[in-house]
């Protein structure tokens, strides 16, 4: 049960017309992109708010505090782990009007609220001739989640993952402080580097209001490169070839026909080239510069068995290709219990995959897989006809991937659905020591209770 | 074998391209210059039937010189050989005009089974290039062609999408056949024939390689009975919502603005 006056008291604060009750009205707000079977069921005894400054977002904190009301931050609700889904009854509170962003040309930088979205950021830095290389999944996610979940998506493997972008933060801490940390600097050893600490929390530190992000001058060319194999294993094996090579693609995916097949009917659209597995290559720089490491890709991969390279330059072919990827979670999403995200070192992604063949051979299981090749990042699925055996599906990739030195997660993060995992495949030191730096920051543990800890 | 001519326009990226408010101009520096989408359709489907029958594509383009980069683009995608019409005599030309100078180059090629264009282009949108050339020819031509049921040596079987009905045609060579973005799916180049292509020749027609083909005054802005005085560009609209605290309100407002429409 909410505290009574509770709305009234978040009414002054933030405006009547800024405060929503009643499940009806804030549907949206109550669940994630979590696949349905294993997502947190949410409590919707809950009081949305939509504040428009830090300083709102402060007074709401302090509020929280005080009465120790547990308070979901949210951004666009793109998650896949059930981090904003709210566990109990609390306060939701939607960074969605603090949109604004700025661009500072002289300094390759962009400052932008939480709320404004990962497509608004894009749209901004391309108008002011610049460009924000990673493309970390829908554009519909906000710059407050994509940097609270340290979210990290195809182009990750030239210039990293959001941490590498971010310059500096603006946090309301759950005591309501508001801190900034780093800046417009490409170089702080001020202390102890906190920002990185709040970057990849999971909205369980404190409230991120506003984001310093690094820009790149705008590329003059791009091509996406379809490198075609007729085995995984194949296919695979190129990968660290490639990456030894000294051409570093600015995406380099790795995609099964089938996968492709049944994204493009979802999209209403068709994929019709030869070969049974794929890498996609995204090349960016100068004109001259991407044909040279295009040549130079095609030729290790048709050393290593690969069929014929096509080639995507124009925009809407380019863009076609990556939407039948990006699609293929959207395609097998309806049929998913679940969808891992495991990441092994890049060489090793082949050995993980065969290792999922293998499991799902072993438990007649279909597991769908595609990944960040390069990243050594791997999502496979679930599926609901395998509900039955899930939870041993999911054990056996998890405990395969510790052992050839991964992580559970390479991006999705933690959330509230891989506490169990976390603590199981973590040192407990490092979770004494994770739960002393929420105690910190957090001592009420008002902010995303449930989250990535269990306190 | 067949001849097969493809028509090609270079367009700019019509979803990045800006438009000048003041001026009512494309800025056409302002977006990659590319082949018109439709076209690739056409080519695709030259591409088919040269796959089935045997054939040699021709691709051919007027407009100034940066058009040369789609020719090539269409040779790395299949075409066999490339055609620009390039002149400053051709400039400033309205579909008609246009239309009497691809015909003149049609009749310099002289050899041709089919002539493929797609059915409109993304910039000028008329859809009319394609009927004008084939009746300048003398062909008869077939327009808005969603599937190709059958191609011979000597005829080809189409299904044409009008508004009311979709109707399956046949026509002997030679024929103009206009195609629909659901013909078929264009395939991309091989990295290797697109670096070829990046060598490979384009020929350049200018207004005197055409002379006994085109009558100077049928060509250009002298050859152009329309022109395009300004382009005016939509305004973005979205939807505005209201808010009413009071029901009664909010209904009388709805029964007014019902009213003022004559629904009720």
């Amino acid at each position: 049960m909410l505290m009574e006056g509770l709305v009234e008291q978040l009414e002054g604060i933030v405006g009547r017309e800024s405060v929503v009750r009643g499940k009806d009205k804030m549907e949206s707000y109550l669940f994630d992109e979590t696949c349905i079977p294993v997502r947190p069921s949410a409590v919707p005894d809950c009081v949305l708010v939509k504040p428009a400054n830090s300083m709102e977002v402060s007074r709401i904190l302090r509020l929280a505090n005080e009465n120790k009301i547990p308070v979901y931050p949210r951004g666009g609700g793109t998650g896949l782990v059930g981090g904003a889904v709210p566990a109990r009854s609390g306060i939701i509170v939607s960074l969605e009007k603090m949109n604004r962003i700025e661009i500072d040309g002289e300094n390759l930088m962009a400052v932008a609220e939480a709320g404004a979205t990962l497509g608004g950021l894009l749209k901004a830095v391309e108008e002011a001739g610049f460009s924000f290389p990673p493309h970390p999944g829908d554009e519909g996610a906000q710059i407050g989640g994509l940097v609270a979940c340290n979210a990290g998506g195809a182009r990750a493997v030239k210039h990293g993952v959001m941490r590498s972008f971010v310059r500096g933060l603006e946090v309301v801490l759950p005591t309501g402080e508001i801190l900034t940390f780093g800046g417009k600097l490409l170089k702080d050893n001020m202390g102890y580097n906190l920002m990185h600490l709040i970057i990849g929390s999971e909205g369980t530190l404190g409230i991120i209001t506003k984001v310093v992000l690094r820009l790149n001058p705008k590329t003059p060319y791009s091509l996406t490169l379809l490198l075609p194999f007729n085995s995984r294993h194949d296919a695979l094996n190129t990968v660290p070839r490639i990456l030894r090579s000294g051409v570093t693609p600015l995406a380099l995916e790795y995609v099964e026909k089938e996968l492709m097949e049944l994204s493009a009917e979802h999209l209403g659209e068709k994929w019709v080239f030869e070969g049974e597995v794929f890498l996609i290559a995204i090349l960016a720089g100068e004109e001259n510069v991407v044909y040279s490491e295009a040549e130079k890709l095609s030729q290790i991969c048709v050393e290593n068995n690969g069929l014929e390279p096509s080639v995507a330059e124009r925009r809407d072919e380019q863009e076609s290709i990556l939407r039948i990827r990006s699609n293929i979670y959207t395609a097998l999403k309806r049929d998913s219990m679940d969808i891992l995200d495991t990441t092994v070192p890049p060489s090793a992604i082949g050995r993980l995959a065969d290792a999922i063949d293998t499991i799902a051979e072993k438990h007649g299981a279909y597991i769908p897989v595609y990944g960040h090749a390069a990243d050594g990042n791997v999502h496979s699925h679930i599926m609901k006809r395998d509900a039955e055996k899930y939870e041993a599906i999911k054990r056996e990739i998890y405990e395969t991937t510790i052992s050839l030195g991964g992580t559970i997660t390479g991006e999705h993060g933690v959330g509230k659905i891989r506490v169990k995992e976390l603590y199981r495949f973590t040192h407990p030191k490092k979770i004494e020591l994770m739960k002393g730096v929420k105690r910190l920051f957090d001592p009420n543990n008002i902010l995303n209770p449930s989250t990535v800890l269990e306190i | 074998m067949l001849n097969i001519i493809v028509l090609v326009k270079q367009v700019p990226d019509i979803e990045k391209v800006r438009f000048d408010m003041e001026t009512g101009r494309i800025d056409r520096s302002s977006a990659p210059a590319e082949i018109n989408p439709f076209d690739l359709n056409a080519l695709e489907a030259a591409l088919q039937i040269k796959e089935k029958l045997g054939g040699f594509i021709t691709a051919l383009s007027m407009g100034p010189m940066q058009a040369v980069n789609s020719l090539r683009d269409a040779m790395a995608r299949g075409a066999d050989d490339a055609i620009l019409l390039e002149d400053r005599r051709f400039a400033g030309a309205d579909t008609l005009a246009t239309s009497h100078t691809l015909a003149a180059a049609i009749r310099k090629i002289g050899s041709y089974d089919i002539i493929l264009c797609g059915e409109k282009t993304v910039d000028g949108d008329t859809g009319q290039v394609g009927a004008e050339v084939a009746e300048l020819l003398e062909i008869p031509h077939i327009y808005y062609v969603s599937r190709i049921v059958n191609v011979s040596e000597k005829s080809i079987t189409v299904v044409s999408e009008t508004e009311d009905a979709s109707y399956v045609l046949e026509s002997d060579f030679p024929v103009l056949v206009s195609v629909t973005r659901d013909v078929n799916k264009p395939r991309l180049p091989t990295l290797k024939s697109k670096m070829k292509a990046m060598k490979s020749q384009v020929k350049i027609w200018h207004a005197e390689d055409l002379s006994g083909f085109l009558e100077p005054d049928k060509t250009g802005y002298a050859g152009s009975p329309t022109s395009v005085q300004k382009v005016v560009v939509q305004g973005e609209k979205t939807r505005q919502g209201r808010v009413y605290r009071q029901v009664e309100e909010g209904l009388a407002e709805l029964i007014r603005l019902f009213e003022s429409k004559g629904l009720i």
